[in-house]
C-alpha cells in the first residue's frame, strides 16, 4: 500500500502535492488549540518550585550555620554573613526562575504539572530580561492581597498582571509522544 | 683366436636352443593351464553354490538348532565362561586397548553427531516430550517433588548460600534493572502529577466560572460552562 494519495481518477500524486492542493482549497491548517493554564494549576506548580527553592536554601543555610557555630565570630561579621545569605537567597530565587523560564520555559514544578511560560504572540521561549521583568512584577503584584493574580480568573487567556506586563502566557505542555494537542477547541493560539 | 670364436658360437647356440625349448613348452602347456584355471573357477562356483545350498536348507538350520540346544554345547559354553577364558579375554581386551580403539573410532566419526542431530530434529523426541508432559504420571511426579522435603531443603540451602545473594546484588546493580526501577518510579510520579493536573484544571474552570459570574462577564471562549 502506497503512502501517496490516489485521487478517484487513478493518477497518483505525492503527499506533499496533496497537502499543497488541500491547503489551496481549504486554507492553511489550523494551529493546534492552546490551553491556557489557570490559577490553581499554576499555584500548584509554583508551590513545587517554592519547595525546591526553599529546601535547597534551607540545606545550605543549615550547613553554613553548623560550620559557623564552631567558630566565635563577632556580631559585625555575623551581621555581614546574614546579609550575604539574604542576598544569596534572593539571587538563587531570581536565578532559578529566570534561568528556567528563559531556557526551557519550564521550571521543575512546571515540568511536573506540564505547563510552560512562553511569549504571548509567538509561543517561543522568552528572553532573560523579560523573565526577570515577569518575576519582579509577580513579586510586586502579590503584595496587595495577590491582586496581580486575580486577572487570571477573568482574562480570556488567563493572564496575570505579570503576564500582561512581560507579554507572556502560561500554556499546557503535553508530552510530545502523546500526540494529542493540548487545549480546548475554539481557543486562539497564543 | 679361432678357438675362442668357436667357443662363443657353441654357447650362443645352446642359449638359443634353451629359449626355443622353453617357448615350445609354454605353447604346448598353454591349453593345459587354461583348462586348469577353468576347472578351478568351476570348482569355486560349485563350492560356493553348495555352501549356499547348505546354508539355505532346512536341514542345516535344524542341525544348527540342535547343536545349539545340545547339552554338549551348553556344557562347553558353561565351561568356557567358568574357566579362565573370560579373564584371558578381558586381559587381552585391556592389553590391546580394544575398547579404547573402538571408542576412538566411534568418537572420531560423525556417527554421534548424526545420531544426535537425527534425534533432536526428528519428531520422535518432541512426541516423547509431549507425551511425557501430558501424562498424569508427570503431574504426580511434579506434585511429589514440590511436596517433598527435598525441595524445601534445596530452597533452604539456596537461600543460605552466599553466591545467591552475590548474584542478587549483581542483578540489582545491573543497568537494566536500575533503569526499569527508575522508569517505574518516574511513571508513578507522572501518574500522580497527571491526576493532580486534571483535578486542578477542573478547579480552575470552576473558579473561573464563579469569578466571571460574580463580575457578570461572559463565559470564557471554549469553556464548557452552562
Amino acid at each position: 500500500m502506497s503512502l501517496a494519495a490516489e485521487p478517484p481518477g487513478g493518477r497518483r500524486i505525492s503527499p506533499a502535492r496533496a497537502q499543497a492542493v488541500a491547503e489551496r482549497v481549504h486554507g492553511p491548517p489550523a494551529a493546534p488549540p492552546v490551553e491556557y493554564e489557570g490559577l490553581v494549576t499554576r499555584t500548584i506548580a509554583f508551590a513545587v518550585d517554592a519547595a525546591i527553592v526553599n529546601l535547597v536554601a534551607a540545606l545550605v543555610s543549615v550547613t553554613v550555620g553548623l560550620a559557623a557555630s564552631l567558630f566565635d565570630f563577632p556580631d559585625t561579621i555575623k551581621t555581614i554573613v546574614i546579609a550575604i545569605g539574604g542576598v544569596a537567597y534572593l539571587a538563587w530565587t531570581v536565578g532559578y526562575f529566570v534561568v528556567f523560564w528563559s531556557t526551557t520555559g519550564q521550571t521543575p514544578g512546571s515540568r511536573l504539572i506540564r505547563l510552560r511560560v512562553c511569549d504571548a504572540d509567538t509561543g517561543r521561549q522568552i528572553r532573560p530580561g523579560r523573565a526577570l521583568v515577569r518575576l519582579v512584577v509577580l513579586m510586586i503584584s502579590v503584595i496587595p492581597l495577590f491582586a496581580g493574580l486575580w486577572p487570571i480568573l477573568v482574562d480570556d487567556r488567563r493572564r496575570g498582571l505579570h503576564d500582561m506586563v512581560a507579554g507572556t502566557v502560561v500554556v499546557g505542555a503535553e508530552p510530545a509522544e502523546s500526540g494529542a494537542p493540548a487545549g480546548k477547541p475554539g481557543q486562539a493560539p497564543y | 683366436m679361432s678357438d675362442r670364436f668357436d667357443n662363443r658360437d657353441a654357447s650362443g647356440a645352446a642359449r638359443d636352443a634353451a629359449w626355443l625349448g622353453g617357448w615350445l613348452a609354454g605353447v604346448a602347456l598353454r591349453p593345459a593351464v587354461r583348462i586348469a584355471r577353468a576347472g578351478g573357477r568351476a570348482a569355486e562356483s560349485v563350492t560356493l553354490g553348495t555352501v549356499d545350498l547348505v546354508l539355505e536348507s532346512r536341514v542345516a538350520g535344524e542341525v544348527v538348532d540342535r547343536i545349539a540346544d545340545s547339552a554338549l554345547v551348553q556344557r562347553g559354553v558353561g565351561r568356557a565362561l567358568s574357566g579362565p577364558l573370560v579373564e584371558q579375554i578381558g586381559r587381552d581386551l585391556v592389553r590391546y586397548a580394544v575398547l579404547e580403539r573402538v571408542a576412538e573410532t566411534v568418537l572420531e566419526g560423525d556417527l554421534i553427531d548424526r545420531t544426535a542431530t537425527r534425534v533432536l530434529d526428528g519428531p520422535e523426541l518432541e512426541r516423547v516430550v509431549d507425551h511425557a508432559l501430558d501424562s498424569p504420571a508427570m503431574e504426580r511426579l511434579v506434585r511429589r517433588v514440590i511436596e517433598s522435603k527435598l525441595l524445601d531443603e534445596a530452597v533452604a540451602r539456596l537461600l543460605e548460600s552466599e553466591e545467591l545473594w552475590l548474584l542478587v546484588d549483581e542483578i540489582a546493580r545491573s543497568p537494566a534493572v536500575t533503569e526499569a526501577i527508575t522508569q517505574q518510579s518516574l511513571g508513578f510520579a507522572d501518574q500522580v502529577a497527571g491526576g493532580v493536573r486534571s483535578r486542578s484544571r477542573n478547579v480552575d474552570d470552576w473558579l473561573e466560572r464563579k469569578a466571571r459570574r460574580a463580575l457578570r462577564r461572559a463565559p470564557a471562549p471554549g469553556s464548557d460552562a452552562q
